[in-house]
């Protein structure tokens, strides 16, 4: 079990506010979770769910409001200037649209070798045979397309180049912000094989956030879920997938489309929308719109606790039995 | 029942548009019908031509560049090759369309309600009055709460899931016979999504229509079509009732398309059966079979000579395939 390992991020109640006074919005309210060597921890959540504002404030693109950020004992959150750069270098982001996060003018190879000349870690030949390896490694011939610019490639070959480059650096853990959701299955399929190829290969950690549910559950090996800020519910993802213990967790898979005419009619859908992150709703964020909320739900805000070995939930009145 | 009384009779129809670096053959000679009070799925990846044929059922083409020949017939009336004025006798009443982008299928600086009534007093010469009581009831019938007050908001105050509800509302402003929904629920939330598509399903009983679903996502039309098309590079590769294309799929691509999706009820780290390559360049089309290339069953004879849909063992499923996939005995439930 991935218990007894040490963890590579210990994420602490993590908060990311946006604006101030009474237009505040918590885009993250609180949010601990550890990623353990060598796993991928999977983050989902509908949209302003704030899923994607907890990755970027992983890499401090977006300051964290307050909490703290350890990565393999080093305090991120205090870093500044070259220290944060440093640190920056084992830890990388890939981002949702391929093609935007390409610049359109410059060539493949000098893409890939950006992080290199940054550092000036390497020159000359050196250079060259890395960004070579790290092409050939994500499927693009670097004698064939190295000279060619961003902007000729399709959105697929895009996101092999980001791979590519966020690799350049051996970075230990990756950031993978919706990276497939922008292609087509068949492309999608081609990335994720790709994605689980280089994660052996290189010994990566990864945290892999997706809006797809069938998606996330390929990839991790614990999933967590969050609602409005908060997580609702981490565990191992064949459980938590199996026997989902937050009420949402379950409307969420049960919405999850299945792509066979015999599966079963779709259950109770969730009705209404999230509630907007500047007044968020008193005790459990959910209790809007759960059909099992009671009194309890608005008064109290239920805490992340065991309720299995390695299943942890936020619900006063989970779907499934607490078991030590 | 005869191909006349049929609500929407699709025959030989091409769309080719003309660029800069060539003819470009988006739509290839489709044929398809559709009867009263019927879904039909249409499934493919971007760059199929499943938004080009719903736009050429319309009569949406842009006014240049542009080569439409076949037919549709649509409760009667040819779409093809007549002019806008006349189609516009049939958008709305006849026909209507559901983008995939709810905000740039509304005017961000117009009331929603003004949107939905201005189809009622054009179209339908509805006094202001009847008209904005008729919008009301529109929203409250796509299930906006508090419509009275909805009714005055501006796109912007609303959010994704909503307005796809207000484009809604407005394409059944004048009651037409046949809904298109092109990816209707791309970029939307699961929950929200299976919220649009119930509603969808629920409006087509109540009154009576029939819908077209376009879509990348095979998991949206399995339990809510009836029959599907499934489309490659401008052609229909395969072709029939649902539960047919999905059990009993004789193409290899609809088969590598299903394999390809990741699913919630496989375990964790399934090694996905990736398609190599990608789409071709519609431009500059093989000769052969679109799909040979990616295909793994390809043979010489799919490299030099296109198939053409055949009719299958079972009634309306066809496929275009030199070597299909072996028929699979029925799946014991």
């Amino acid at each position: 079990m991935t218990i007894e390992r040490t963890p590579l991020l210990k994420v602490r109640d993590l908060t990311v506010t946006f604006g101030k006074g009474h237009h505040a919005v918590s885009a993250v309210a609180g949010v601990s979770f550890d990623i353990y060597e060598g796993e991928t921890l999977g983050l989902v959540g509908e949209s302003g769910c704030g899923k994607s504002t907890t990755g970027k404030a992983l890499m401090k693109i977006v300051e964290p409001t307050s909490g703290t950020i350890d990565l393999e004992g080093v305090e991120v959150t205090k870093l500044r200037g070259r220290d944060l750069r440093n640190a920056r270098t084992r830890m990388q982001m890939i981002f949702q649209d391929p093609i935007s996060s390409l610049n359109p003018r410059r060539r493949v190879k000098d893409i890939v070798a950006e992080p290199l000349d940054c550092w000036k870690s390497v020159a000359g030949d050196e250079r060259a045979a890395i960004v070579s390896k790290l092409l050939n490694e994500v499927g693009i011939d670097p004698f064939v397309y190295g000279n060619r610019f961003a902007r000729q490639f399709s959105g697929g070959q895009c996101q092999r180049i980001s791979i590519a480059r966020s690799l350049a650096m051996r970075p230990k853990m990756l950031i993978c912000d919706e990276m497939v959701s922008a292609l087509d299955v068949s492309v999608q399929a081609q990335i994720l094989n790709l994605l689980s190829d280089l994660k052996d290969e290189y010994g990566l950690t990864l945290l892999f956030i997706a809006h797809d549910l069938a998606v996330v559950k390929n990839v991790s090996d614990r999933v967590a879920v969050m609602y409005l800020g908060k997580i609702c519910e981490v565990g191992p993802s064949d459980v938590l997938y199996d026997a989902p213990a937050h009420p949402y967790t379950k409307f969420l898979l049960g919405a999850a489309l299945e792509a066979d005419p015999d599966a079963p009619t779709h259950g109770e859908v969730l009705q209404g929308e999230p509630p907007s992150p500047i007044n968020p709703p008193s005790g459990c964020r959910f209790r809007t719109r759960c059909p099992l909320a009671q009194e309890r739900c608005a008064s109290e805000e239920p805490v992340l606790s065991d309720i299995a070995p390695g299943h942890q939930v936020a619900c006063h009145f989970p779907l499934i039995s607490r078991r030590d | 029942m005869s191909e006349t009384d049929r609500l929407l009779v699709v025959e030989d129809l091409s769309t080719t548009f003309t660029t800069p670096s060539g003819r470009l053959p988006a739509v290839s000679h489709i044929s398809l019908s559709l009867d009263q009070n019927e879904t039909l799925g249409i499934v493919g990846e971007s760059g199929s031509g499943k938004t080009v044929l719903a736009r050429t059922i319309m009569g949406l083409q842009p006014r240049t560049n542009v080569e439409v020949t076949g037919s549709v017939l649509l409760n009667g009336h040819q779409m093809v090759g007549v002019s806008e004025a006349e189609k516009r006798n049939y958008w709305g009443t006849d026909v209507a369309m559901v983008f995939q982008d709810p905000m740039t299928s509304l005017n961000p600086v117009m009331r929603v309600g003004r949107q939905i009534d201005e189809a009622l007093r054009v179209r339908m010469n509805m006094p202001k009055d009847a008209a904005r009581a008729r919008a009301i009831e529109l929203l409250e019938l796509v299930g906006i709460p508090s419509p009275e007050r909805r009714y005055r908001a501006y796109p912007g105050q609303l959010s994704g899931g909503m307005r796809q509800r207000v484009v809604i509302a407005t394409a059944l402003a004048c009651s037409p016979q046949l809904l298109i929904a092109d990816e209707p629920t791309t970029g939307l939330d699961v929950t929200i999504q299976a919220q649009i598509l119930n509603l969808i399903d629920e409006l087509k009983e109540r009154l009576h229509m029939s819908v077209v679903l376009i879509t990348h996502d095979l998991g949206v039309v399995a339990t809510r079509t009836s029959r599907i098309i499934v489309m490659y590079a401008g052609r229909v590769v395969e072709t029939g009732s649902t539960r047919d294309v999905f059990h009993r799929m004789r193409m290899p691509y609809t088969r590598a398309l299903l394999e390809s999706s990741p699913k919630v009820t496989s375990p964790s780290h399934t090694r996905l059966h990736a398609i190599p390559g990608r789409p071709p360049n519609l431009v500059n089309l093989p000769p052969g079979c679109s799909f040979a290339p990616r295909c793994a069953s390809a043979t010489q004879r799919c490299h030099e000579e296109r198939p053409e849909l055949e009719v299958d063992s079972t009634p309306g499923h066809a496929f275009a395939c030199w070597n299909p996939l072996p028929i699979r005995p029925e799946r014991v439930a």
